[in-house]
């Protein structure tokens, strides 16, 4: 069998959707992760895209994708046998991941689930908060979503267009820089416990995590007292921005010294196709080669276009849009021409690199109960480790799935106990 | 030199870090951040772009300047080591051996050329534990495509799933993917690695190929695809299941600076609170709003109507006020705001301002984690260009100052 790299290490995971990706990041490298959801489950199971489109808490195509290899509990905290199940089950875990808001920290607190006693009684364990601003500080007690954290971390006011509102960055980011925050944190503090025996308290902000991909804006304002602003989809010579094709854009890079071939490729290519005009005389062929969008970048700057870098810029739009976005991305890069597309889930779906390199995976998702399971192509790990690869073991779970298994198999509560636990709705 | 002590999670690790630019050093960074001790390797002939990146202490010059790239190197040592030369190679294995960790976001292509792919790194150190970070991964059809941040937004999905549905891709405006995501799994492979490596003395290779790495970020998105044949596309600052969800103008402030605030509303309660805080308004008293199948159905109408309230109000004040109220807002914060007025990061010290030789007191990222028993710290500013050649030509790879100066002459040190 091969052997994972979280081998034996146990996870508890109380997250919201704000920490689902940390949980399934050490799932995948192969920790136990039980998913410790409130009665009736996680209440963002009920969360869009659905499978085949049919809203429900066991049909979440978003669950599904970030719950792979947990399994699931339920126990209410809110009960005193709750609790004490609780108790039982940290007492075997290695690491608690949780997202809980102020409020509901605080009431918890109030309950005895208190991270700081689970500490004193288990000196080895390492919990992981996940929160929107930190622990402590003035906004400590504020609430955090993706689009607030975006907000708050410096990064929605450089997205966008110039003339329109700050934008949002697709796809929850916030919740997934947290997650990737809070992994790391997870993982350097059980090595160290490993080591030392000591663990400790690991804290993710949301807000901080994900600040230092304002990339140099703070840095700027830092050096030079500039605040640099929305620039949209244009940059600021001809050949560098996101340009239409015969199906849609891409974003080309050309003219920014030391990465990839020069704009004198660009016309070559140009040129093989009869496109480039003018641009094939030596004169402008020089001027464009020579122009590099590094000097032209400084915000200080007020860059007026010479008219050569009109004509290009015309010259350029044409050629682009004469082929298919596939097309200039390919043949763009084989010249070593700095090309993306703009690629949509389909394009990607579609990529004969991913394929080739069996990115994506098969797996039979278990879905409603006495309904056939849903046959995913689910996209693929962030990394792959030789030796100890990543793999999908099982499907996210359903809502308390593995209940008996954990409670009665493996920590030894008679399941007349269970019985009992469930009449009251403790689990 | 960098400090070492028990009380850090990565005493003892060492880095050969052959990455630049964005996504390999910030990786490091985070390595260095939690106690290992980071070698920078670079070299005149192939200076790390963002040296001379922007943006520069004005009045400095040369290659210590930037704030791009000191940022992303705090507390590392810097060895320089020119890979073209005759005799760099040893030198390079003679790294790699004293190491437990090989860094690289270099593509493939270079990585053979100097003769340091996994299988010869493992000829002089059989348990390295090797991070690959190639654009598109070490084969495969687009194996030698090129690229970084800028290029990874569109070809990931990130350009064609932001911005709004009538008008083009925008992008995000940064080098997004090189800052959080790339560098954050790639630490997360090697502290799994590293643990592999303690319980079986087995080291191994990892590859990150940074379209998987972004892409596997998007996975609900892919899936409506796969799974649902639903393409998606741009949705502005709108949910599929908040509202009202999105960012509205606000009162300029003085300087005639535009302010915005983001509010995102998951529950009639909170929106019960805004209204309480917008009484008196049109907003307020439209019937249609009151429940949240009414506000999705009105959102066109709730959005022009919110934004009109918002228009006469100071946005961070609204923010407070809402968060009082128990609704999710804040500021759209610009680096001013951030690094000047940001009261809760400035109580909680997220950001370090460190004394470099030659830039002075200057800002640099707060660790990307907090942890309370063995904390993250930046104990020192980068390193000036090449400052460490000498200490670690010495100290680490065992050379004496005789062989030095016949390897500096040589231009193997340069």
């Amino acid at each position: 069998m091969v052997p994972t790299a979280l081998d034996g290490v146990r996870v508890l995971d109380l997250t919201s959707e704000m920490g689902w990706y940390a949980g399934k990041l050490l799932a995948d490298l192969g920790a136990d992760v039980i998913k410790v959801e409130p009665f009736g489950g996680d209440p963002a199971r009920g969360r869009a895209p659905f499978w085949r489109g049919i809203p429900g808490r066991e049909t979440s195509l978003r669950f599904w994708y970030f719950n792979t290899n947990k399994r699931s509990v339920t126990v209410d905290l809110q009960q005193y046998d709750g609790r004490w199940l609780f108790q039982q089950l940290v007492a075997t875990a290695d690491i608690v991941l949780e997202s809980w808001t102020a409020e509901e920290r605080a009431e918890l607190i109030d309950l005895g689930v208190d991270p700081d006693e689970f500490l004193r009684e288990q000196p080895s364990l390492v919990w992981t908060s996940i929160t929107g601003f930190g622990l402590d500080g003035p906004r400590a007690g504020w609430t955090v979503t993706d689009i607030v954290a975006q907000a708050a971390a410096g990064i929605a006011h450089l997205a966008g267009y110039p003339d329109g509102s700050p934008m949002r960055i697709a796809g929850n980011q916030a919740y997934i820089v947290a997650g990737i925050s809070a992994a790391q944190g997870a993982l350097l503090a059980l090595l160290q416990a490993e080591a030392s025996g000591d663990g400790q308290r690991v804290e993710t902000s949301v807000q901080e995590a994900l600040s230092i991909c304002q990339d140099t804006s703070h840095l700027f304002w830092d050096f030079q007292r500039i605040s640099r602003q929305r620039i949209g989809e244009q940059l600021r010579m001809p050949g560098a921005g996101t340009y239409e094709t015969a199906d849609g854009y891409i974003y080309s890079l050309v003219g920014l010294s030391g990465f990839g071939a020069p704009w004198s490729t660009l016309i070559d290519w140009m040129e093989s196709e009869g496109a480039a005009g003018e641009l094939a005389e030596p004169q402008h062929r020089e001027a464009m080669a020579a122009t590099d969008l590094r000097s032209l970048r400084n915000p200080r700057i007020n860059f007026e276009w010479p008219p050569i870098f009109h004509r290009a810029q015309e010259l350029l739009v044409d050629f682009y849009r004469s082929k298919t976005s596939l097309e200039c991305y390919e043949q763009g890069q084989s010249r070593r021409l700095l090309i993306g597309m703009v690629a949509s889930p389909q394009d990607l779906a579609e990529s004969a690199h991913l394929s080739e390199r069996q990115w994506w995976l098969e797996l039979d998702q278990p879905t409603t109960l006495g309904q056939p399971d849903a046959a995913l192509t689910l996209p693929g790990p962030p990394y792959r480790l030789s030796a100890t690869p990543t793999e999908i073991r099982r499907p996210a779970p359903r809502i308390g799935e593995h209940n008996q298994e954990v409670w009665v198999d493996e920590l030894g509560i008679p399941a007349e106990d269970l019985i009992a636990f469930a009449g009251e709705r403790a689990i | 030199m960098t400090t070492h002590d028990a009380t850090r999670p990565l005493n003892g690790i060492r880095v050969a870090d052959f990455s630049w630019f964005g996504a390999g050093p910030i990786a490091g960074r985070t390595l260095a951040d939690f106690g290992a001790d980071v070698i920078r390797v670079e070299s005149e002939a192939r200076v790390d772009g963002l040296r001379r990146g922007e943006p520069q202490k004005p009045g400095v010059g040369g290659y210590n300047a930037s704030s791009f790239f000191n940022n992303f190197n705090a507390a590392k040592r810097s060895l320089l080591l020119n890979m073209s030369t005759e005799g760099a190679r040893d030198v390079a294995l003679r790294l790699v051996e004293r190491s437990d960790i090989f860094l690289s976001n270099l593509t493939p292509r270079v990585i053979e050329r100097w003769g340091l792919t996994y299988e010869q790194l493992c000829e002089v150190k059989p348990d390295i534990i090797a991070a690959y970070q190639p654009m598109q991964g070490l084969w495969g059809p687009h194996r030698d495509f090129l690229g970084f941040g800028a290029v990874l937004t569109p070809t990931t999905g990130l350009s064609h799933l932001t911005g709004d549905p009538e008008r083009r891709p925008v992008g995000v405006g940064t080098n997004y993917p090189d800052y959080a995501i790339n560098p954050g799994h790639t630490v997360i492979a090697i502290l799994a690695a590293l643990r592999h490596r303690r319980r079986t003395g087995q080291g191994q290779q990892i590859e990150l190929a940074q379209v998987e790495s972004v892409a596997a970020t998007m996975g609900p998105l892919l899936l409506d695809y796969t799974a649902n044949g639903v393409n998606q596309t741009r949705q502005g600052n709108r949910s599929s299941w908040m509202c009202p969800h999105g960012i509205y103008r606000c009162l300029d402030d003085q300087a005639g600076r535009e302010r915005w605030i983001a509010i995102a509303i998951g529950s009639d309660a909170q929106w019960e609170s805004l209204r309480a805080l917008a009484e008196g308004s049109d907003l307020a008293m439209d019937e249609r709003f009151g429940t949240m199948l009414g506000r999705r159905r009105n959102e066109d109408a709730l959005n022009a109507s919110l934004s009109a309230w918002t228009a006469s109000l100071d946005a961070a004040a609204l923010a407070e006020s809402l968060q009082s109220a128990g609704v999710p807002a804040s500021l759209v914060q610009d680096a001013e705001d951030i690094v000047d007025h940001d009261e809760h990061l400035a109580e909680r010290g997220h950001y370090r301002y460190l004394d470099h030789p030659e830039t002075g007191r200057s800002l640099y990222d707060g660790p990307t984690v907090q942890l309370h028993g063995t904390p993250g710290r930046l104990d020192a500013p980068a390193p000036l260009f090449g400052q460490h050649t000498l200490e670690v030509a010495t100290e680490v790879l065992g050379y004496s100052e005789s062989e030095v100066a016949e390897l500096t002459a040589a231009g193997v040190f340069s």
